[in-house]
């Protein structure tokens, strides 16, 4: 079955529920979600009970990072029937969030259970939802707080963990598929993200960081050089660099390395609808393609 | 010495008509007509602010604004020395370039000099008394021996009409005397000179003709003529200063 | 090879993207120095920056009909810049304003237009460093572009010299004879609006003003003639060039201003040491006069 008819019958399976829900009794409240960010937000959006409203704190192509919480978020963390968070380290400003907003209730981890990699400097590397196998845990994790906090409609989250975690399954064979394609030791590209671990560790895919590369708007002649070295010794075959502004540059740097540039590949946030990211299955399938095509020589 | 030849036997040089020249609707020149004969020596005199240096730029070609006509036969080049010329003394130019300058109709922008061409410029210089200086920078120079460099470059111009404004005015009375002597040679030569000065004795010494300013023309013509007592009077009661008050004139060319 | 020799050389041979800017660089010395010679002399010292901003209304314009294209962008910037360049010359010529104040009055025009267009389209995107480059990341065709305009500079400089200096220091003069004044002058315009603008192009603002003034500038303090001084600074220039990319690559600096830094050097030097009116050397020879 097509992944909209799908949909269609889960959502249409809840809706008998509901009905009788509506009719039964005085309306309650459609469910609200907050989830840390945006790709958390698409998750637990597919997941869901029908009518849920998901929101995001740091919405699409916005950095955590930077993330700077305003009163209206801190309003729609104290109005939410459930918070949920990454974990691992990502959010680590939520805590005192959520205790200056007042919420009371649950916050879900959705990475429990998870054995982290190591993140170098960072302590653990919180990217695990890089990696479509660990994308189940996500999946089983949300669903079993949607259904705890909402047992009324375990069956309909039930029927929509099933479809998600198939689909999510499905496109994990697809980029062994596309990877596979590319021989194991062409598979080195340089990007500056540093949030591949999980993906680079589940595919087979070496990502290194640029050495020496301060993002300064203006680099010195010894960082060119030293990125080149690093190509050629490293035996790289894309970069993904997009965070040097002058195109140009990055244009030299691949001619005389030899490598293709690659396009962009997201990390951390979902792009804007619309945009080729624009939902957490649309952004690990990009971000393969993108791969698998630059390395193909 | 004045010849007492009058004006209106000599073939003009350069003929005006109705010249006025004006700054910011205040005639400095006020329909001035007349000729100035070919081959002759003629002064212009008068109080400050009678209009001698604009007319002597607009014969020359740096004013170009004015009403009136000047008629001159084209065929005659006109060598012009303005009284404090806005040249750039900074620029780093050899005194033998500048003089040099004086046989651009010949060889402008690409001509190469001949060793004649160097000559000349050497006797140039001589004969203003500058021997020597050839290879100083122009900024090294005083402001009289500028001046005198501008000098020789007139004489290399070889013009027929000679236009000088005060040209005496930094330099010593030695030469002075040289370059008075010059200006007889000119006037041997056939050329027209025409220049502004204020020392009422060397005119009456070395000019033959005078035309006396005050705005507009007091006097025209030979100089024991020109230089009468009450034409000097009638010239000093020119107001220096601009009415602001004056009426729109009515005169039309 | 001894290590001197490897620490100065080896980069320039290693890697070809450092053999790129080196000979960037000189080409942009040969067109920009000798018009950075002429513009020092003629008190226009102020005018290259000026310049810079003056493309901004025509890259705007390109932005706003053709998007993010650069060839786009590029052409009305050039077109923006000399149509400063020549408002300002004409304005000189035919009024008694001098060029300062008229190249002041028409690049404030220009930018201001400039950051009005841009707004219009309502995104904050810095155009100007999105069009300006860097010397480490020079193609071929913005190496091929620099290296015809240094040509067409040098031929046209050389052909239009002597009416060129005349026009510059006695314009009366040159009018009164009838010379070329005003053709002089819109060449040296053109010539300005030419190199500077290929040269932000392909290096950047920074270097490309730079290496335009900081060699003149430096050179007025050992040659006086303007041949002397036009050949000074192309050899400071490209000197200075070498010395920087060095430095940027041994001393892991920013290359585009490391390079203009190296020839502050170099004109702090002059200033100092330089054997025509250098302030210590002059210093150092008032001790005796002769006789006459």
């Amino acid at each position: 079955m097509s992944v909209n008819r799908r949909k269609i019958l889960c959502i249409g399976s809840a809706a008998l529920p509901a009905l009788h829900a509506l009719t039964a009794r005085a309306q309650t409240p459609a469910p609200r979600i907050v989830a840390s960010f945006s790709i958390l937000a698409d998750m637990a959006q597919e997941l869901a009970p029908a009518g849920a409203q998901v929101t995001a704190l740091v919405g699409p192509d916005a950095d955590a990072h930077v993330y700077e919480p305003s009163p209206a978020d801190a309003k729609r963390l104290a109005q939410a029937d459930l918070v949920m968070i990454n974990g691992l380290g990502f959010e680590g400003w939520i805590e005192r969030m959520v205790k200056v907003s007042g919420y009371r209730g649950t916050v879900v981890v959705a990475s429990n259970g998870i054995q982290p990699r190591s993140g170098g400097h960072h302590g653990d590397d919180p990217h695990a939802w890089q990696d479509l196998a660990l994308a189940r845990r996500y999946a089983g994790n949300i669903s079993a707080a949607f259904a705890q906090r909402w047992p009324q409609q375990r069956n309909e989250i039930a029927r929509c963990n099933a479809d998600y975690v198939a689909r999510v399954d499905s496109l994990d064979r697809q980029v062994r598929e596309w990877l596979g394609a590319v021989p194991r030791a062409q598979r080195r590209v340089i990007t500056s993200h540093d949030a591949f671990g999980y993906f680079g560790a589940a595919y087979g895919v070496d990502f290194l960081a640029p050495q020496g590369w301060n993002t300064h708007s203006e680099p010195s002649a010894a960082a060119v050089a030293r990125l080149i070295r690093q190509i050629k010794t490293q035996g790289v075959r894309a970069i993904f660099m997009e965070n040097i502004s002058d195109r140009r540059l990055v244009e030299r740097i691949a001619s005389e390395g030899g490598v293709r540039i690659g396009g962009t590949l997201y990390s951390d946030a979902l792009s804007k609808p619309g945009g080729p990211a624009a939902t957490y299955l649309r952004l690990m399938e990009h971000n393969a393609r993108s791969l698998a095509t630059a390395l193909q020589a | 010495m004045t010849s007492g030849v009058a004006v209106a036997d000599i073939a003009p040089a350069i003929s005006l008509r109705d010249l006025t020249v004006s700054y910011r609707g205040h005639p400095a020149v006020h329909h001035l007509s007349g000729a100035f004969g070919a081959g002759t020596l003629t002064a212009v005199v008068g109080p400050n602010g009678a209009g001698k240096s604009s007319l002597l730029g607009a014969l020359g070609g740096t004013i170009r604004d004015f009403e009136g006509r000047i008629e001159r036969d084209p065929a005659l080049r006109v060598a012009y020395l303005p009284q404090a010329s806005a040249l750039d003394r900074s620029f780093p130019v050899r005194v033998h370039e500048v003089v040099a300058m004086g046989l651009w109709p010949r060889i402008g922008s690409f001509g190469a000099l001949t060793a004649a061409d160097h000559a000349a410029v050497i006797d140039a210089l001589a004969a203003v008394g500058l021997r020597g200086f050839d290879q100083r920078w122009l900024g090294e120079l005083s402001a009289g021996q500028a001046q005198r460099v501008l000098f020789a470059r007139v004489l290399m111009q070889d013009a027929g009409v000679i236009l000088l404004d005060e040209p005496f005015n930094a330099i010593d009375a030695r030469t002075t005397a040289d370059l008075l002597a010059l200006l007889q040679r000119w006037k041997r030569e056939a050329r027209t000179v025409i220049a502004v000065l204020h020392d009422l004795v060397q005119v009456r010494e070395h000019f033959e003709q005078v035309l006396l300013l005050a705005r507009e023309r007091v006097a025209w013509g030979p100089t024991a003529e020109v230089l009468k007592a009450e034409h000097l009077f009638k010239a000093r009661q020119m107001a220096e200063a601009w009415d602001e008050t004056a009426p729109a004139c009515k005169v039309s060319a | 090879m001894s290590l001197l020799a490897s620490s100065l050389l080896g980069p320039f041979i290693e890697f070809p993207f450092m053999r790129r800017a080196l000979v960037a660089t000189l080409a942009l010395s040969v067109g920009c120095a000798p018009i950075g010679c002429v513009l020092v002399l003629r008190r226009m010292s102020l005018v290259g920056d000026a310049m810079a901003h003056a493309v901004l209304p025509g890259a705007a314009a390109g932005f706003l009909l053709a998007g993010l294209s650069l060839p786009a962008m590029s052409l009305g910037g050039f077109v923006a810049a000399m149509a400063v360049a020549l408002a300002a010359g004409f304005v000189t010529r035919a009024t008694p304003q001098r060029e300062d104040a008229s190249f002041a009055a028409l690049y404030l025009i220009a930018l201001a237009l400039g950051v009005l267009l841009v707004s219009l389209r309502g995104s904050q995107i810095d155009l100007l460093h999105m069009l300006f480059g860097s010397v480490l990341a020079v193609d071929d065709a913005a190496l091929l572009q620099i290296a015809v305009v240094a040509s067409i500079t040098l031929w046209a400089l050389a052909l239009m010299y002597r009416p060129l200096v005349l026009e510059s220091f006695d314009p009366g003069f040159l009018r009164s004879v009838g010379g070329p004044g005003a053709r002089a002058h819109m060449v040296l315009l053109v010539l300005l609006v030419a190199n500077l603008v290929s040269a932000f192009q392909a290096l950047g603002t920074l270097m490309a003003v730079g290496l335009m003034m900081l060699p003149a500038a430096a050179a007025r303090f050992w040659v006086a003639s303007l041949p002397a001084m036009a050949a000074l600074s192309v050899a400071i220039g490209a000197a200075s060039g070498a010395a920087g990319l060095l430095l940027s690559y041994h001393a892991e600096l920013p290359s585009g201003p490391c390079i203009v830094l190296v020839c502050g050097g170099a004109y702090i030097v002059s200033v100092l040491f330089g054997t025509r009116d250098g302030i210590v050397t002059r210093r150092l020879l008032a001790t005796s006069h002769l006789t006459r």
